[in-house]
């Protein structure tokens, strides 16, 4: 009898432990990342982009049409010089803790932003803000170092509390990089080593549809789709945010999974060392693009998306379509590099003491980076270019590449908030010109585009650009891919921002 | 005269545990600076990582300070040692910013250590079971042993992802069929903590006994450490004296047993590594990968001295009960 009763406590045990129902309601997602902080200035990587969406928000932000619409500002004007906007602020909203935002939080955020002693990568990002100013409890007027036709555009920045710092002096070790508070629809209840719990702010302003959400550190692909693939009623997760070309056909007929295509601002590219002597010849730049079989390697490697002539994806307003991509031509290839004085030498080409050899360093976090780089090889080795791949982790790549400039050739990609912004890139020692290009020309027009005000004439002047890029060759413009999210059917009313993704989750339901 | 021998063998004894502690310690302090070193000069740094393109110099050269990457090798860990004396390992930078590495860095290892100590348990505890159970070996034992020894050949990560594979599609298609809720374990990675649900921690510890070779390597040691206990002079002695056996076969048996979990434990605890990840527990094999591709040198260098010192102290442990057991352990030894 005893024995018995000893055997039924023991399996009740085991059916609690092993056997409750998963939590309903709940929105799970995993991140490849873990978010860099949770403090929107020390935003460093796109997990952390997409998870202060639901935290924080900005005076304006971008509806779903691309309009600029009030979110924590109701109304602003700006001055006819367009070097002064006044914005003023929506009542009764309350931070996370219940205590309410005013004008003086505005002001302390780009105080602090601007601050010498908080240290953050985009704080270009702040620059362009001579002085701000609280006028009262609800109004906050901004000069500008420079006239702008939508000043209001500039102003999507997220916005702190005052009342949780000390100084303007922030740094990225403090508490409130893990337990943030904003305004925002969620606020943070855990956050722990792989997972961070967001709960419905009950002071939010507006509405939002679901009641929580869980962020899940998991860095293995296969782990992400497994998920979603034994997802439903409540288990596994509702949203893989992105879905490899390999994993499409998972999820094409599936009942329970939706594949929403969404675009974002980015584009591949193969980039030249120009420091390096034979690669700032013009003609071997000529004989690498010809080279190199680009809709192949897309569609072999990464699935679908357009062949790229520019700096611009094909939806960009200065994408210029009288440019055509190069279609690969190795006899041509040959050619160029025979025309330059390149002879084939024991399967490599080479000119006086110069082998065409080179080291190709690509950063192990790009998507199927290896066997994308076999085939470049491959198509390289038919002209007689020899490359040597380096696959190095983020942390190596960043200091090797972009801050040593230690590199022949490599693979990357370019993401934008918006509009591609390409000055940084291709002006002389531009900030993000890590190629060492320069050509004057180019600087020419890309000086005068900084100038100009006049949207129609910077959209020609882009497409100038492009043209001239195409003929260059400071990079190979590669493609811009097209992104699939996998999404529950249980989830609702989606909409994805490009590059912010969950902008609009508010609206998100939860079936 | 026998009080006095007692007198001379504790203070040779407390001399021996002296002389063991001080050597572990400077195994500690080596190992310390060794794994700082290496993370130090390793290629890529935080800073870089966390600043981009867009960092001026100014701009590095300050968080550089702020972070203590501004001194040199030998000055950092020195003033890091003098601060780890007091307990405080520092605080994590990139891999979870502002968290106090001693705190981080102790549960997590906790779980790892639990996950390690407990599974080698289970296994000395099964294996020392089937032994006593098959006694002499026979040719019909093959009949188990073989499959058993092949099936236990496979690596434990191996083991883990096909035991997820096999549950997650055996429960999805009873989901499928019924239309019933799964257990709050399903999916599996479940990303639950250990105070929610057991089944991770359970899974991992049945991937990690059934992985490796462990079983089969404890199975075989210990079987041939009970056939020499039984069949030793001093056993017939014990058998005709009428005395109990047991307890004189258990005594026999702690320090061979012992040797062969303390050789075994650093080997379990690199497995856990990876198997944890498998079962997204939240140990130090997790951390100690992540904290490292985002070069956070006082999480890496905290995580990794929790794990020399388990091993270290494992073998001082092991020492001291021996030395109990056995006292012509510290003669021999010390």
């Amino acid at each position: 009898m005893n024995r018995n009763t000893a055997l039924k406590a023991l399996c009740c045990l085991v059916l609690t432990l092993f056997m409750s129902p998963a939590t309903a309601k709940v929105f799970r997602y995993p991140e490849s990342s873990k978010p860099s902080s949770l403090m929107p200035f020390f935003i460093e990587n796109m997990s952390a982009v997409r998870v202060s969406e639901f935290i924080f928000e900005s005076l304006v932000t971008k509806n779903k049409r691309g309009d600029i619409e009030g979110v924590l500002a109701q109304n602003w004007s700006a001055s006819p010089d367009g070097l002064s906007v006044t914005f003023q602020l929506k009542p009764n909203i309350k931070w996370h803790d219940g205590k309410p935002f005013s004008a003086q939080d505005v002001v302390f955020t780009v105080n602090a932003a601007q601050d010498r002693g908080t240290i953050f990568g985009l704080k270009g990002k702040y620059r362009f803000i001579r002085s701000v100013q609280a006028v009262g409890n609800l109004q906050v007027r901004f000069t500008l170092k420079k006239a702008s036709k939508k000043p209001e555009e500039l102003f999507t920045f997220k916005i702190i509390p005052k009342h949780h710092f000390q100084s303007t002096a922030i740094t990225r070790l403090d508490r409130f990089s893990k337990y943030p508070v904003g305004t925002g629809p969620f606020k943070v209840e855990k956050n722990e080593l792989r997972l961070i719990r967001l709960v419905k702010n009950p002071h939010y302003w507006g509405r939002a549809g679901i009641e929580a959400i869980e962020l899940m550190h998991t860095p293995d692909s296969n782990e992400q789709i497994n998920l979603l693939k034994y997802s439903g009623q409540g288990a596994g997760v509702q949203n893989v945010i992105f879905i490899p070309p390999k994993s499409m056909s998972m999820f094409e007929n599936s009942d329970s999974v939706v594949l929403e295509p969404y675009h974002t601002v980015a584009w591949w590219y193969f980039a030249f060392n120009h420091k390096n002597p034979a690669l700032s010849d013009i003609s071997v730049r000529k004989a690498f693009a010809l080279a190199l079989n680009r809709e192949e390697l897309l569609e072999a490697h990464l699935g679908q998306g357009d062949l790229l002539s520019g700096p611009f994806t094909e939806s960009s307003p200065y994408y210029n379509f009288d440019v055509e991509p190069r279609e690969q031509d190795i006899e041509e290839a040959r050619a160029l590099l025979d025309q330059a004085g390149y002879k084939m030498n024991g399967g490599v080409r080479s000119k006086g003491g110069t082998r065409l050899e080179f080291d190709f360093l690509v950063n192990k976090d790009l998507p199927n980076c290896q066997p994308l780089a076999l085939s470049i090889q491959a198509d390289l080795k038919k002209i007689g270019i020899k490359i040597n791949q380096k696959f190095v982790d983020n942390s190596l790549y960043q200091e090797q590449v972009m801050k040593q400039r230690k590199f022949d050739l490599t693979m990357n990609i370019w993401s934008f908030e918006e509009l591609e912004d390409i000055y940084p890139l291709f002006r002389t020692s531009g900030v993000r010109n890590y190629i060492n290009y320069s050509n004057q020309e180019v600087d020419v027009k890309l000086d005068a585009s900084r100038k100009e005000s006049d949207h129609k004439a910077y959209k020609e002047l882009m497409k100038e650009l492009h043209m001239m890029l195409n003929d260059d060759l400071p990079y190979i413009f590669l493609w811009s891919l097209d992104i699939y999210s996998g999404l529950s059917r249980r989830v609702t009313n989606i909409f994805i921002q490009p590059y912010n993704y969950y902008t609009f989750f508010k609206d998100w339901m939860l079936k | 005269m026998s009080s006095r021998l007692d007198e001379t063998r504790g203070w040779s004894l407390s001399v021996w545990v002296f002389k063991r502690t001080l050597r572990s310690f400077a195994l500690l302090v080596g190992a310390s600076f060794l794994i700082y070193a290496t993370l130090r000069t390793a290629p890529g740094n935080m800073v870089d990582l966390i600043l981009g393109i867009n960092g001026t110099e100014e701009a590095r050269s300050a968080l550089r300070a702020e972070f203590g990457l501004d001194q040199g090798i030998i000055m950092g860990y020195g003033e890091w040692a003098v601060r780890a004396l007091t307990g405080d390992l520092g605080r994590s930078i990139t891999f979870s910013p502002g968290d106090n590495v001693a705190e981080v860095a102790s549960s997590a290892f906790l779980v790892t250590l639990a996950l390690s100590v407990l599974s080698l348990i289970v296994s000395v505890t099964l294996a020392f079971a089937l032994a006593v159970a098959l006694g002499r070996p026979r040719p019909k034992h093959n009949l188990l042993l073989t499959p058993l020894s092949y099936l236990n050949a496979a690596p434990s990560f191996v083991v883990a992802i096909v035991l997820t594979s096999c549950i997650n599609a055996l429960i999805y298609m009873q989901l499928e069929g019924g239309g019933r809720m799964g257990p709050s374990w399903y999916p599996i990675p479940t990303y639950q903590a250990i105070s929610e649900s057991l089944a991770p921690f359970s899974f991992a510890m049945i991937s990690i006994s059934l992985g490796d070779g462990l079983f089969i390597d404890l199975f075989n040691a210990l079987r041939a450490e009970l056939r020499s206990v039984s069949g030793a002079q001093y056993m017939n002695a014990v058998r005709a004296k009428g005395a109990p056996v047991l307890p004189h076969m258990v005594k026999n048996l702690i320090v061979p047993t012992l040797s062969i979990f303390t050789a075994r434990l650093p080997l379990v605890l690199s497995a856990v590594v990876v198997v944890e990840y498998i079962f997204t527990l939240d140990g130090s094999g997790y951390l100690l990968l992540e904290a490292a591709r985002v070069r956070d040198v006082p999480l890496v260098v905290g995580v990794s001295l929790f794990f020399i010192a388990a091993v270290i102290c494992m073998n001082l442990i092991l020492d001291l009960v021996k030395a109990a057991v056995d006292p012509r352990e510290v003669t021999r030894v010390g």
